[in-house]
């Protein structure tokens, strides 16, 4: 996503070497996904379902379903 | 004693000639109070040497200060993983210009994590996140600074 768009940055963190942002974040199972402070995703998602939701709880953007329905086969 | 098998340092530099862009990727760690900077510090030692393509720098989190603010580190172990490219000045000279694609990792990349960093380094250097067009065109609409901390553990 962070290659895809200059506005986005991403970090990948080992949260039991950073036990204050586990409980900052209240990281309970992994993986687990933390959008601009605000949005959650719990676990593993295949692409076509993690992105679209992430950017819809973000209120980026809306995907029209003839989008989420062509990822998904 | 390396922390790779010989295999897997074989599986690696196979994996690896598949990197087209040189990648650099920037250490920051210090010596005290910093338990897993070593063993972090170390993984990268033993994978940069991997490939030509893969360049290694390691600066002081309390000292490289500039550093930490360019790449906005905020804790250690971490690393950000830049591609090299090069580009002409106005005086008509190849300079080496880092892309910054915005992606760091805090704490030792073992695990998961370690397969994550592997491709990190294969995306960081091709430019190409692989990802379907329909995801592409909705990622385009991105346009606020948008930040992912993706949480994980070792195992």
């Amino acid at each position: 996503m962070a290659i895809e768009n200059p506005n986005i940055r991403a970090d990948m963190i080992e949260v039991s070497e950073f036990p204050e942002l586990g409980q900052r974040y209240q990281v309970y199972g992994v993986p687990l996904t933390v959008a601009n402070e605000k949005v959650r995703f719990e676990g593993g998602a295949p692409e076509p379902y993690f992105i679209p939701q992430l950017l819809n709880q973000l209120g980026i953007a809306s995907p029209p379903t003839e989008i989420l329905d062509a990822n998904a086969t | 004693m390396g922390l790779l098998k010989d295999q897997d340092r074989d599986a690696l530099r196979q994996e690896f000639t598949a990197l087209t862009e040189r990648v650099r990727i920037i250490f920051f760690a210090q010596a005290l109070g910093c338990e897993t900077c070593g063993i972090t510090g170390q993984i990268l030692d033993e994978i940069a040497p991997l490939s030509d393509k893969i360049e290694l720098v390691k600066l002081n989190y309390a000292i490289d200060r500039a550093a930490v603010e360019q790449y906005a580190i905020q804790r250690i172990p971490a690393f950000a993983i830049v591609r090299l490219e090069e580009s002409q000045n106005e005086r008509g000279e190849t300079e080496i210009i880092e892309r910054d694609y915005g992606i760091r990792f805090y704490g030792v990349p073992s695990g998961y994590e370690f397969m994550s960093l592997i491709g990190a380094i294969l995306d960081v250097s091709s430019g190409d996140s692989h990802l379907a067009p329909q995801t592409r065109a909705l990622l385009s609409q991105v346009t606020q600074p948008t930040h992912l901390q993706v949480f994980t553990t070792p195992t």
